[in-house]
Formats: C-alpha cells, sequence, structure tokens
C-alpha cells in the first residue's frame, strides 16, 4: 500500500507569524545509478519536484536530485497573514502526484 | 469460531481450552478473564527452509556451533612448538591486523599502535601498541594469535588459526609487525581514543513519524485490524477496542505456551493466532508480522516489562536460555556472554557493546543504516551471523528461550516501541 505523506503545521498561528512546516514522504528515491544483483541497473525513480502553495500561491518549491536519499524529508518556514489552506503536491517521475492539505486558523 | 469449529483445512487442530486466561499477562493487572486464545499449533511460523536474508553475507558455518547444534571442533590443549625466530613480513603484519574482512580485524578489540591508521580502534582487549617492549617469546606471541586457548581458556579472543581465518605464515607476518610496537598510539582525534570515546546516546524522538518510520506501522497494522483473512474475520471483529485490551499485554511476553512447548513471542503469537482465528498468514518476519509486532508493543508503550518467571516452566526456559548464552558459537567462538557480558560496555571497533538491560525495550526497532524494521528474533540472527555462525529460523525454541532470558533481565523497563537505532 502506498504509504501518506507525513506533515507538521501548525494548527493556529497568529497574524505575521513565522511558522514552521515539516512534511515527509515515503518513497524510495531510487537514483538510477544502482545495479540489482544480476548486474542490471535500477531504474530512476525519485521524487523530483516538491510544491507547497498556501491558498493558491506558491510558497515553497524544490527540485529534487537522484542524490536525494529515501524517504525526502523538507523543513521550511512560511509566514502567515490569513487563515487558509496549505498544499502539498510532490511529482514522481512516473508523473505520479501526492497531495496532501493542512489548515492553519489565524487568530 | 464458526463453520461447524473449523476455520480452513489445516486448522482443525486448534485447541480450545477452558482454562481461564489474564490476557493482561503476569501480574493479571486488568484482571479480565476470558478464554485461552486460540493458536495454530501444526507447522512452523516461518519460512521453510529458512532462508538467510537478501543482503545478509552467505556463509555456511555449519562445521562451527549454533545455538541450536554443537559441532565446533574442541581447543588445542597444549601450544603448537615454534622452531627458531619468526621472521615474518612486519609491513604485510600490520595491513593484516587491520583487515576489516578477515573476522573483523585485531583493531576491532586491541588499540595497536599506528596499525589502521589508529582509527577507531576497540578496547576490549590490552592496547598492545608496546606489546614490541614486553620481550614475549616469538612461540608466545604466535600461539596466542593462532588460539589463545591454550593459554588462557576463559579468553573471549577467537581461535584465528586453528578456526581457519589466517594461515601460519600470514600468523608470522603479524607477529613480525607486533614486535615492532614500541610506542603508545598517537590518535588523530579524541574520538580514535576508545578510552575517551563517549557512548552513544539515543535521543531521537522514536515515536515521532517523521523521525522513525517503523512509525508508519501503526497505521499499517490499524488497516490490517480491520482486514479479513481467509476465515472471513479480522482482528477486529473479536478485538473491537485494542487501545484498552493491549495496554499491557506486549509487556507481558515473551511466554510459555504449553501447547507448542516452546517460549513463544509476540511475533510468534501473532502468526499462530492469526492463522487459527482470521486465516491470515502472518509469517514471522513478513511486512505484516512486523507491523502487528510493532503496534502491539507500541499499544503498550510505558508499561514495564513483566514476563513470567515463576512458573516452573518457565524458570526452566530462562535457566536453557542463560545456558545458551553462554555457549561458544561460530568461527569467532563468541558467547552472547562474551560481548554482553565479560566485554560490555567497552567498544568493538566503532561499536558499544551494551548490557543486556536497555538491549529489549525498544523492539521492534527502526534501523536507520538499513531502513528497516528488525524485531528481537532477526537481531539475535544478526548477532549469529556476525559472529559467523549459522543463524536458526525465527521461531526457533532455542530464540524463545534466550529471548525469555533476556526479558527477564530487563525486568521493569519500560516499552518504547517501535525504538530507533543505527
Amino acid at each position: 500500500m502506498a504509504e501518506k505523506p507525513r506533515l507538521k503545521v501548525p494548527k493556529e498561528a497568529k497574524k505575521g507569524d513565522l511558522i514552521e512546516i515539516k512534511t515527509l514522504l515515503p518513497h524510495v528515491m531510487e537514483s538510477g545509478q544502482r545495479k540489482d544483483r544480476d548486474g542490471k541497473m535500477i531504474p530512476r525513480k525519485i521524487i523530483n519536484k516538491f510544491v507547497c502553495e498556501f491558498n493558491g500561491k506558491p510558497v515553497f518549491a524544490v527540485d529534487l536530485e537522484p542524490a536525494v536519499a529515501a524517504n525526502p524529508y523538507m523543513q521550511f518556514h512560511a509566514k502567515v497573514d490569513e487563515s487558509g489552506t496549505f498544499k502539498f503536491s510532490w511529482i514522481d517521475d512516473d508523473g505520479t502526484v501526492t497531495t496532501a492539505e493542512e489548515s492553519v486558523t489565524v487568530m | 469460531m464458526t463453520r461447524g469449529g473449523i476455520l480452513a483445512s489445516g486448522i482443525a487442530t486448534v485447541v480450545f481450552m477452558v482454562t481461564v486466561f489474564a490476557i493482561a499477562g503476569g501480574s493479571g493487572a486488568l484482571g479480565q478473564v476470558t478464554k485461552e486464545a486460540p493458536l495454530e499449533t501444526k507447522g512452523e511460523a516461518s519460512v521453510r527452509p529458512w532462508k538467510r536474508y537478501v543482503g545478509w553475507p552467505a556463509r555456511d558455518e555449519s562445521t562451527y556451533n549454533t545455538l541450536g547444534n554443537v559441532a565446533t571442533p574442541a581447543a588445542p590443549t597444549r601450544p603448537r612448538k615454534i622452531a627458531g625466530p619468526i621472521t615474518g613480513d612486519a609491513k604485510k603484519g600490520s595491513e593484516l591486523v587491520a583487515d576489516r574482512d578477515r573476522g573483523g580485524s585485531c583493531l576491532a578489540c586491541h588499540v595497536m599502535g599506528p596499525a589502521g591508521g589508529a582509527n577507531l580502534p576497540g578496547n576490549i582487549a590490552p592496547d598492545l601498541s608496546e606489546i614490541g617492549n614486553a620481550g614475549r617469546e616469538d612461540e608466545w606471541l604466535f600461539n596466542y594469535i593462532y588460539d589463545a586457548r591454550v593459554y588462557n581458556p576463559e579468553t573471549v579472543m577467537p581461535p584465528w588459526g586453528s578456526h581457519g581465518f589466517f594461515n601460519d605464515e600470514e600468523i608470522n607476518d603479524m607477529v613480525a609487525f607486533l614486535k615492532t610496537l614500541r610506542s603508545p598510539a598517537a590518535f588523530k582525534t579524541a574520538l580514535d581514543d576508545p578510552s575517551k570515546r563517549p557512548p552513544p546516546v539515543e535521543k531521537r524522538e522514536n515515536l515521532d513519524p517523521i523521525e522513525n518510520p517503523a512509525m508508519w506501522s501503526v497505521d499499517k497494522a490499524q488497516e490490517l485490524w480491520k482486514q479479513a483473512g481467509a476465515a472471513g474475520k479480522s482482528c477486529q471483529s473479536c478485538h473491537a477496542s485494542a487501545n484498552a485490551e493491549f495496554k499491557t499485554w506486549a509487556a507481558s511476553m515473551p511466554k510459555w505456551e504449553p501447547r507448542l512447548e516452546k517460549v513463544l513471542g509476540v511475533e510468534e503469537f501473532v502468526t499462530r493466532h492469526a492463522k487459527a482465528t482470521t486465516g491470515a498468514d502472518w509469517l514471522m518476519e513478513s511486512d505484516e508480522n512486523r507491523a502487528m509486532s510493532v503496534y502491539l508493543h507500541y499499544l503498550a508503550n510505558g508499561t514495564p516489562i513483566r514476563v513470567d518467571t515463576t512458573s516452573p516452566e518457565a524458570k526452566a526456559a530462562i535457566e536453557r536460555g542463560k545456558e545458551l548464552s553462554a555457549r561458544k558459537v561460530g568461527q569467532l567462538n563468541m558467547a552472547c556472554t562474551d560481548c554482553h557480558g565479560k566485554v560490555a560496555n567497552h567498544w568493538i571497533r566503532g561499536q558499544w557493546l551494551a548490557e543486556p538491560k536497555g538491549q529489549y525495550d525498544h523492539f521492534p526497532t527502526w534501523r536507520t543504516s538499513l531502513l528497516a524494521i528488525w524485531d528481537i528474533r532477526q537481531r539475535f540472527q544478526w548477532c549469529q551471523v556476525n559472529i559467523r555462525a549459522d543463524e536458526l529460523p525465527p521461531d526457533a525454541k532455542e530464540y524463545g528461550d534466550l529471548e525469555l532470558y533476556l526479558a527477564a533481565q530487563n525486568d521493569g523497563q519500560k516499552l518504547s516501541v517501535p525504538g530507533i537505532r543505527h
């Protein structure tokens, strides 16, 4: 079964707060540089892009390379001025897009 | 039990006993009284024939003791006579003592001056950096490497010669190197010096799923809990409130099981109980079994380990476990009590050898170096393979005795599962 993303986003924040966001997606991050037991190359399969949006506006995005280890973990900060929803997307080499959302309420 | 009391072929042997059974285990803290849990008593609880895990060294060590078999040749009774002074190649010797592919290298246990760049040597055995000043005879040095048991029957040093790690010429080279050692080791950093290297401390948040991927098993197990097996029932069918029912259970395991006449840990219990009830095939060391074991231990987190050590059967099993833990096994000829008794709390190369207490409460644990969950039986198996002994299948009765002995030594330690270790 596909593993679900792991997220840590504060439920509440004060207006203008810089909040810490942690995300992790279980994923093999197969680099494409390894050989299997029979000497055949194991094809590359990585998350090549991660995007975070808040209420539809981009907050943070990163291109990932094959050297990134399994289960890519991203920790970053975002300033929140209004209540809303963070949307996270992980884009796999095979085209699969895994998404997750977390809401934060600005007091 | 529906369908006329038979769940599926091969399950007709399930035994129902009407004796009372306190599900909370040794202490009976919850005071719940239920029927004894059904168990599949036929067959094995792990793959047969047992196959060593992918990626583990493939070696046949069947000429040496295992925990299930005694095969090691007897130790020599007297030193070998060496005619004349030994003239080996000291440079080759300095490489051999640091060669990790030859049973772990001398540096695993000894500081040896500049050998191996004085890089992370262990301190289990005497510092040999000035052995060249000790006035030892060549014959004594040769025999100490060849088979130290001729001088000290209690030694933990592997019999490098009689167990075939090194030939005579190679031992001669090492003797020649030892004779060149005349001044204390110069360590590049404090970490290289095993007397100053701080013991490892595990501070990670082992119950945080971002830190510890083994926590994902808790979610996975909760899905498995509701999944119907071949018999049409799920765990949920009988255990609707897992949180309350299993608040302490895992801390009372392992336990002597009279129907199988062996000690069962959580993992084998899950295999046999699931087979007998839901019909699920959750063999030990399958992903499902590991997930269920993590979950059932997790539910009992914080509970002090308290296993049955007083019934006659438990006492006998603990006694057997204690004897097994002192059996020298494998090509390296080591016993559990060597590394985790006699020389515990020392460094074997860069690895800390810990006492048995504290080595049970976090299993199954996440291995960050392997990206895998290991239960205690797999840990036992790796210890064996590491000292070049053939491992037993995870459900071997010997591991049951050993696990109970280990759990008894961890009495009172609070469960914190899944752990997280290198």
